[in-house]
């Protein structure tokens, strides 16, 4: 049972001719998690606004085909009401915070303010959300005192605490340093695991790689391949598009042309992968 | 243009001591990474070689120029040190690309000719020729990143600094980058640039400097600081990919890129 | 990145504790009292008598007598020597260097505005050191206030360091390119372009950023809100409030009944 169904969408910015998404169908079964990749202007930003209502609700503009997660159609749905479905996390974690809460508990319990969650419950969605993600020893501090990596985890338990059945990141390690990319992956992956649904759009491929499902590969708002980490990440319909490849890929797919890597081995998207193979390949 | 740093010391007015004795030498042509982590007095290093920080203690030399002497500005600096800040968003204002990429140039005072002829060449070589009558905020975020660059490459400067300048980048464009930075090289240009990825780090720079607290941890040859994993681990850097995989398969020696670990293997 | 980005300065004080809306109806209660007061010393007897009393009682009179004296003196100060010597009013000259005049007139005038916004500024300073923005905002929903207008205000208000901030790494890259900040005075009208130009355009990203953030934590939810604190509004505070709303009412009949 598809807990998120797009069928056939397609959507233009407003004042632009070309297509953004172009008849895009996505289906993923609930507890999936789900990596999007493309190069900048596939249309990944747009897909996980899409996802989260934000287009064609926020953004205006013309959208095709359907939307439906959790049995609501986006169509006939109000934004602010879309909101409690799908939660969305994007890229600068200064942007999320909202600047209207003096410490990061009052921060994280803004959006069950803003639902009208009582009094109790709030306190108690706020105390497990802290928990989950990591931050109980944050809760006293000034938002804006903390690093990259720690606002983003304040903004995805902000959003985690209104109880969304979808979460939607879009590429939320990108402005991070390398502590702050693995802070965030390391909550999103345990929330993935408790099975949670994730759909992640991610330049950085050999995490995708290790936590993924589901890889989908965008190309000019098109689907182009959607399928296991293996299959799409060393696929070589992803060259010369644009495309992150993970270096293992690409050093083994050179070394088969130099005899170091066997032939018919399947390239390798990890260290590990690429590990085994060489050993193996030189025996 | 050799730059001279001689204890360096930085106390930012809030109290914080953000250098605590920095002595190294770039010479001319060297192209050099610093990493480190946030916090570590990277930028702050960084910033003393144009001129925005000065010295509290210690000194900082770009030549002959001495930059404690207040009549060393910062304008005068940008003819000799380049500075490519992160977010481009911060610095792009004309109307076209072509007038914000001949900002620099004019500010330094190249008369209309030499400095169209600059601006064609770093707009070529940023593969944004056909836009220069663009309005910058016309392109992605993409684009502008690479307006930005161009901007700074027009004013052909001797240095030419590179703050994160792959951060929130797709591959496409940071092998546009890295491919400036290898055409910087040719020219004979020094170039600096503070970097989280180590990958893009080991692939493009010779010599890396690991900061840590306002000190050098480590400073040489990117193939041996890269392989000193304990020493990096304690300013939160990881080793390169393709060296990780270098060492799990016994190499002796640090790979920086592709074709040195493919050349090890063979002769392993 | 900006500690606080508000002026709000957390202590535990009488004001501190008092109902934001209390302390609101009194800066402008007392931004009124000084405007419409016909008595002449109204605004000093105010700031010394009532602010500044406020501000040793709310424990912020450091950060208080700081704004004074590096902000709001210099400011209403500069006003009154503007005011008092270009101001054409009267005859009654007491003073004359060259063509610069001073009537008694222009100096009452002068004197007049010069007092009652520094009574204005002070009140509002002191309100602004003792009341967080999210705590108003939190009483101003409470009560009714849709949350549209809510936002609006802070995002003002936080936009003032996020702007600083931005306007520093502005300033520093255009200089790095060369950009004269030193210089004449036509040089330095030229250089404005480069350093407004990237911090609006830069802040509409940021804006629709923003918006698309506060929209995902439900801002614009049609639902009845809750509130995680209690704010407290002690009949203290209504009395309070119902006070000062009729001592702004009488100051302005003492006025309409004297002209």
């Amino acid at each position: 049972m598809a807990i998120v169904n797009l069928k056939k969408v397609s959507y233009k910015y407003p004042l632009t001719d070309s297509l953004a998404l172009n008849k895009v169908d996505l289906q993923v079964k609930e507890g999936e998690f789900v990596a999007i990749i493309g190069p900048n202007g596939a249309g990944k930003s747009t897909l996980c606004y899409t996802l989260a209502g934000f287009v064609p609700h926020f953004f205006k503009g013309e959208l095709t085909g359907k939307v439906e997660i959790a049995n609501k159609d986006l169509a006939l749905s109000a934004l602010n009401e879309w909101v409690l479905n799908v939660g969305l996390v994007f890229q600068n974690p200064f942007n999320q915070i909202t600047g209207a809460k003096y410490t990061v508990y009052e921060e994280i319990a803004f959006g069950l303010e803003n639902l009208g969650v009582p009094r109790d419950e709030m306190k108690k969605r706020v105390d497990q959300g802290l928990t989950m993600t990591g931050i109980r020893d944050l809760a006293d501090r000034s938002p804006y005192s903390l690093s990259g990596g720690q606002q983003q985890r304040v903004a995805l338990t902000s959003i985690l605490v209104m109880q969304p059945k979808v979460l939607v990141l879009d590429e939320p390690t990108s402005q991070m340093d390398p502590i702050g990319t693995r802070e965030v992956f390391g909550v999103i992956r345990s929330l993935a695991e408790r099975g949670m649904t994730v759909i992640m759009a991610e330049h950085k491929v050999e995490w995708v790689a290790r936590f993924a499902d589901r890889v989908v590969a965008l190309y000019e708002g098109r689907v182009m391949m959607d399928g296991k980490p293996r299959e799409v990440l060393n696929s070589e319909r992803l060259l010369g598009k644009g495309f992150g490849i993970s270096r293992y890929t690409s050093t083994a797919r050179e070394a088969v042309k130099q005899g170091l890597w066997p032939k018919n081995r399947d390239l390798p998207v990890t260290l590990d992968e690429a590990v085994a193979g060489f050993k193996g390949g030189r025996k | 243009m050799k730059i001279k740093v001689n204890d360096l010391r930085f106390t930012y007015p809030n109290g914080v001591e953000a250098l605590r004795g920095i002595s190294l030498k770039i010479e001319s042509g060297e192209q050099v990474a610093m990493v480190g982590q946030n916090g570590s007095g990277k930028t702050t290093l960084v910033k003393h070689f144009n001129g925005l920080l000065r010295p509290t203690s210690g000194s900082v030399l770009i030549g002959e120029l001495d930059t404690r002497n207040k009549k060393v500005t910062v304008a005068k600096l940008a003819q000799h040190v380049g500075y490519v800040f992160q977010n481009p968003d911060e610095q792009l204002f004309s109307r076209t690309v072509g007038d914000e990429v001949a900002f620099g140039p004019r500010n330094l005072g190249f008369d209309s000719q030499k400095a169209q002829k600059l601006v064609d060449e770093a707009l070529a070589l940023v593969e944004l020729s056909d836009k220069k009558d663009t309005n910058p905020y016309d392109l992605s975020p993409t684009w502008r990143k690479m307006v930005a660059l161009a901007s700074i490459i027009s004013m052909d400067t001797d240095v030419a600094i590179l703050d994160e300048p792959t951060t929130g980048q797709d591959a496409a464009n940071v092998a546009r980058i890295a491919h400036v930075v290898a055409e910087l090289k040719k020219r004979g240009k020094t170039v600096i640039t503070i970097t989280h990825d180590i990958d893009f780090c080991a692939e493009n720079f010779e010599r890396v400097i690991a900061l840590s607290q306002g000190q050098i941890l480590l400073d040489g040859p990117a193939n041996k600081v890269l392989g000193r994993e304990e020493i990096l681990a304690q300013t939160y850097v990881d080793p390169p990919q393709l060296a990780r995989l270098g060492k799990r398969l016994g190499l002796k020696k640090t790979v920086r890129n592709q074709d040195e670990l493919l050349g090890a293997l063979k002769k392993h | 990145m900006h500690e606080r980005l508000s002026f709000y300065v957390k202590r535990d004080s009488f004001l501190h504790n008092l109902n934001p809306l209390t302390k609101l109806t009194l800066a402008f209660g007392l931004t009124f009292v000084s405007f419409f007061s016909p008595w002449i010393l109204t605004p000093i007897v105010i700031i010394v008598l009532i602010i500044t009393p406020l501000s040793f009682i709310g424990k912020v009179y450091r950060e208080y007598f700081n704004a004074a004296f590096q902000l709001i003196l210099p400011a209403t100060g500069f006003l009154f020597i503007m005011q008092a010597l270009f101001q054409p009013i009267g005859k009654t000259e007491i003073f004359r260097f060259w063509f610069l005049q001073i009537t008694s007139e222009s100096l009452l005038f002068a004197f007049t505005n010069a007092t009652r916004i520094f009574a204005m500024v002070s009140s509002f300073t002191l309100f602004l050191l003792t009341t967080h923005p999210s705590e108003l905002m939190s009483d101003l929903s409470r009560r009714g206030m849709p949350s549209q207008f809510a936002y609006v205000i802070i995002s003002t208000i936080q936009i003032i360091p996020q702007m600083q901030a931005k306007a520093q790494t502005i300033m520093a890259a255009q200089r790095s390119r060369g950009l004269d900040t030193e210089g004449s005075f036509i040089k330095r009208v030229g250089a404005l372009l480069p350093l407004v130009g990237p911090l609006v355009f830069g802040s509409l990203v940021e804006v629709e950023e923003r918006a698309i953030a506060i929209e995902a934590r439900g801002f614009t939810s049609t639902r009845a809100k809750s509130f995680l604190r209690e704010i407290p509004d002690s009949t203290f505070d209504k009395g309070f409030r119902w006070i000062l709303i009729l001592l702004v009412i009488a100051i302005i009949a003492v006025r309409i009944w004297l002209s």
